[in-house]
């Protein structure tokens, strides 16, 4: 095992301002990230073999992203990066065991940032496992990253803004996108509208992507679902369905031919790591999912351990960034290297500008929250649990026969004991119990999680040195 | 929901569910209470289903002997009581048409696989062989082992290391999945009239005098005329509440579980380092730790990487496979081994239903029809004798 004084877990915009912030007060940071590249998943960077010269200069992002990685890389040693190395478990005492292809070792945090994002939520609908439909984060990073289309003729549905970037990237690769389907209906955006209207750069940046799909011709269907998916080997169509504020289905449905289907309902914080280290989540209705409690310095119930960005709460990447800085600050402030008036000094601005986002970030999240309906959208043969191949109608059948709580329902069905260890299944799964038992999904409580988060092989494991100890 | 019930049983894993089943076919009125705590043993266990193997101390055994010794010898001290032997052997028995009945009352398979090549014990070197060979020879003909050497052994199970010497063969020891076997028998008895109340923490038993009357969960009385405790690691603390010493331990078990891969094991496979199984999905399960660790249910870097080592040094293409996922769980342990079984003295309406340790699996259906059995006042199948806890009265000495 060896220490460390600072350890990140995460290389998007809250582990790099992180890192940033300790390079600059002296403090040597580890920041781990399972790619190969630093950025995160919007500042995705192609691998360096990749890289064409018509690369498009993709747009602030882009250029937010540069300006990181190039503080970054400006840090020289005062960093320690460990690209392609996965945190594949958290031991008490803020030890954290990586792996690459060197092979594993643990590593001991004096402070510990937790920042690794969110990942994409997908509720289960009829077909939603045929090849060729994928989410729309796998559909930009074909883009982004591969430099290869994932079809000739794609849908992009589910929710939220991200819709309409991934539409915009798709479209400007050379895609017939044949429609966007957003789940909310326009009138929903509209009541929300003045407080949108408190960040008018973020603002315009959606309205700027709209307005591009809309001059290529491209199909808005407002207040509409996918249904369903149909097709032999692979997805051919999908059936769209007006639907209600809830996003019940309701209405008309029509048919729209097209050889890939990205859906995607927003996301949702990554939070298997807090969960190992224990600690405290709680469950926002907001988000639709598990939240690790934090105080102002980013500090879970565990002390020393912070998360910061999406990974806890979803908030975009300038949110991210700042929040990063915060958790770094503290954890710096944690380790004496900090002064008390250093610490607010630098903390004040920095907070002044996380709550100017604020009232953006709560119209955005009312909007776009996942609705009940998205989670009954599945028929009884449907598949729920996509690792352990389960049916709606199984995990109905297990919460019959009592499974009326997670670890019952788990061990009765093997729901979620697949390696993504339910973090696809839970939203459905605590659903449906709910709907039996009239059990508020606050308390049905969470999935446990076991090690390994990520790929690990029995042969990283026979390598124990990986780093040397400093 | 009632309030009262014939008897109320402790407790849903593999073992309050075959007691549940065993009751609810005698047309008993009877009530299951579970909360499912971390580190239930049944949703942990790795479905082994080696009477023998167990009673003479492979498979986990010679791991729990070893981590026990605190040497590197083995020897024959770890060879369980013929009686335990001869109780696991007749359970063990009863699954293929157990199999049947869970299927056809149930709906639920519980996977049972008696189509493996049996359990190997694999020995690298001639101390292990003569180990082996040491107990061999104190078996009866019926269970005696086939002792196959390094090219025998490696035409049946090609996956094998090349470093080996040889092997000692069980045909008749197989698998099943645990967690069903256990959800099998929960909907059997629910079929059968039995009732589940699920989430459901007993906090307390009820006792007027040298009488169990019935169970607290929190401020609320459930009534009975006997209590089943198979509460599992739980129970000595769940006896405890009614001033009843039933000395049952947690025993940590670690596993690691591969991501599901074409076939690759036949056998269930026992070194003195890891025992291997492949599942019915595919993943090999790779087990297990015995640590006195108290209720912590946590897993350790140090016993996964051990076990994985141990698992590439018997079966070397496991390197290159991918970990789906580690855990642990909690054997409901005894100092002699044996389990915990029927009435205690000086307390009537309670019957212990606890300590299946490392064989709770493979005992589960002699277990749950003989205590049923012994409730209800037909003669066991079995003698439940060797088994009582007041064994423990009788030599203070055996635990501390
Ligand atoms: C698929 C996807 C695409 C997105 N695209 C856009 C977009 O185009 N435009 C936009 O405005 N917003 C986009 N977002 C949202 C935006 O990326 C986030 O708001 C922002 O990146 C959050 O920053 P972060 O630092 O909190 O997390 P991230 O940027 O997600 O960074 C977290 C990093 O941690 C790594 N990580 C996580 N767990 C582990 C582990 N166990 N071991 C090692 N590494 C780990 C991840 O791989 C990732 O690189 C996207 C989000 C997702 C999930
Ligand atoms: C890693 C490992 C591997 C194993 N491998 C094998 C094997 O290959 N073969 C084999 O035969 N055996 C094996 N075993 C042993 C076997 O799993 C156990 O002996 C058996 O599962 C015990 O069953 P049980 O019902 O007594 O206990 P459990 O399965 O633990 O069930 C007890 C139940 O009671 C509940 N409970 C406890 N207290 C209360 C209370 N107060 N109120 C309500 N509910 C309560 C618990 O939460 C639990 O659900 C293994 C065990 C482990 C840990």
């Amino acid at each position: 095992m060896i220490r460390r004084e600072l350890v990140i877990l995460g290389a998007g915009p809250a582990g790099m301002a992180a890192a940033i912030t300790a390079g600059r007060c002296g403090i040597r940071a580890t920041v781990i990230d399972e790619n190969a590249t630093s950025g995160g998943q919007i500042f995705r960077q192609p691998p360096k073999s990749f890289v064409t010269s018509d690369s498009p200069a993709d747009d602030e992002n882009a250029a937010r992203g540069t300006d990181l990685r190039k503080e970054l890389a400006s840090l020289g040693d005062r960093i320690e990066l460990l690209p392609a190395t996965t945190v594949w478990g958290y031991f008490p005492q803020r030890q954290i065991a990586i792996r690459n292809e060197q092979g594993w070792q643990m590593i001991e945090a004096k402070q510990l940032i937790l920042a690794p994002g969110a990942y994409e939520f997908v509720p289960p609908f009829p077909g939603w496992t045929l090849p060729g439909v994928m989410t729309p984060g796998a559909a930009q990073s074909m883009v982004k990253t591969m430099k290869i289309l994932p079809g000739k003729r794609v849908l992009v549905a589910g929710s939220g803004p991200f819709l309409l970037v991934v539409a915009a990237q798709l479209h400007a690769a050379g895609v017939e996108v044949v429609g966007v389907v957003e789940a909310v209906r326009r009138r929903d955006i509209l009541r929300h509208f003045p407080d949108l209207l408190s960040n008018r750069k973020l603002l315009g940046q959606g309205r700027r992507y709209y307005r591009t799909l809309q001059q290529a011709g491209i199909p808005f269907h407002w207040g509409h679902l996918v249904t369903e998916a149909h097709g032999n080997e692979s997805v051919e169509q999908a059936t769209i369905t007006a639907c209600d504020s809830q996003s019940r289905p309701q209405g008309r449905s029509t048919t729209i031919s097209l050889d890939t289907l990205c859906v995607g309902y927003g996301f949702v914080p990554r939070i298997e790591l807090a969960q190992m280290a224990d600690c405290h989540v709680q469950y926002s209705d907001l988000l639709g999912s598990w939240i690790p409690e934090v105080d102002e310095n980013f500090e879970t119930s565990v002390p020393g351990v912070r998360v910061a960005g999406d990974g806890g709460g979803v908030a975009g990447a300038i949110a991210a960034e700042l929040q990063g800085t915060l958790a770094a600050l503290a954890a710096l402030h944690q380790l004496g290297q900090l002064d008390a008036s250093a610490f607010e000094q630098q903390r004040t601005p920095i907070v002044f500008r996380l709550n100017k986002l604020q009232k953006f970030r709560r119209a955005l999240d009312q909007i776009y929250r996942i609705r009940s309906g998205l989670l009954d959208l599945a028929l009884p043969d449907t598949i729920v649990c996509r690792c352990e191949e389960l049916t709606r109608q199984e995990v109905e059948t297990g919460i019959q026969f009592g499974g009326t709580d997670i670890p019952t329902l788990k061990v009765s069905t093997r729901l979620g004991m697949g390696p993504c260890q339910g973090k696809m299944c839970w939203s459905m799964a605590a659903r449906m119990i709910a709907a039996q038992t009239g059990k508020s999904i606050a308390d049905i409580g969470p999935v446990r999680v076991r090690p390994p988060v990520g790929p690990l092989e029995i042969a990283d494991l026979l390598n124990p040195q990986l780093l040397e100890t400093s | 929901m009632k309030q009262t019930a014939d008897v109320i049983v402790v407790g849903g894993g593999v073992i309050g569910g075959a007691v549940a089943f065993e009751l609810a076919r005698r047309s008993v009125d009877v009530l299951l209470l579970d909360k499912s705590l971390p580190g239930r043993a049944t949703s942990a266990s790795a479905g082994g289903l080696w009477p023998v193997g167990e009673a003479v101390g492979l498979g986990c055994g010679i791991i729990h002997h070893q981590s026990r010794a605190a040497s590197d010898g083995i020897s024959s001290e770890l060879v369980l009581p013929t009686v335990f032997r001869d109780f696991l052997i007749r359970s063990n028995e009863c699954f293929p048409k157990l199999a049947e009945e869970l299927k056809e009352i149930s709906a639920v398979d519980i996977e049972y696989e008696s189509e493996g090549n049996g359990l190997f014990f694999l020995y690298f070197n001639e101390d292990e062989q003569r180990f082996v060979e040491t107990i061999a020879s104190g078996l009866p003909g019926g269970s005696k082992f086939k002792m196959l050497d390094a090219n025998e052994v490696k035409q049946l199970e090609p996956q094998l290391t090349d470093d080996l010497l040889g092997a000692a063969v069980l045909a008749n020891e197989h698998q099943l999945n645990p967690m069903y076997l256990a959800e099998g028998f929960k909907r059997a008895a629910i079929a059968l009239g039995a009732q589940f109340r699920h989430n459901t923490l007993v906090t307390g038993l009820c006792r007027e005098a040298d009488r169990v009357v019935g169970v607290q969960v929190g401020d609320q009385v459930l009534t009975c005329n006997t209590v089943v405790n198979a509460a599992g690691a739980w129970a000595g603390n769940l006896a405890a509440a009614a001033g009843l010493r039933v000395p049952v331990f947690p025993v940590r078990g670690q596993i690691v579980l591969t991501q599901s891969l074409p076939h690759t094991l036949s056998a269930c496979l026992s070194t003195s380092g890891c025992y291997m199984l492949q599942k019915k999905h595919g993943e090999v399960l790779i087990g297990s730790t015995t640590e006195n660790t108290g209720f912590d249910v946590s897993v350790t870097a140090e016993a996964i990487t051990q076990l994985c080592r141990a698992a590439v040094q018997t079966v070397p293409i496991l390197r290159n496979v991918g970990i789906k996922r580690v855990w642990s769980g909690l054997r409901p342990g005894t100092q002699d081994e044996l389990p915990i079984l029927g009435p205690m003295e000086n307390v009537t309406g309670y019957v212990n239903a606890a300590g299946g340790f490392r064989t709770g699996i493979v005992a589960a259906p002699l277990t749950g029809r003989v205590l049923a059995q012994a409730i209800v006042g037909e003669t066991p199948d079995v003698a439940i004798d060797p088994f009582l806890a007041n064994r423990f009265q009788r030599s203070t000495a055996a635990f501390a």
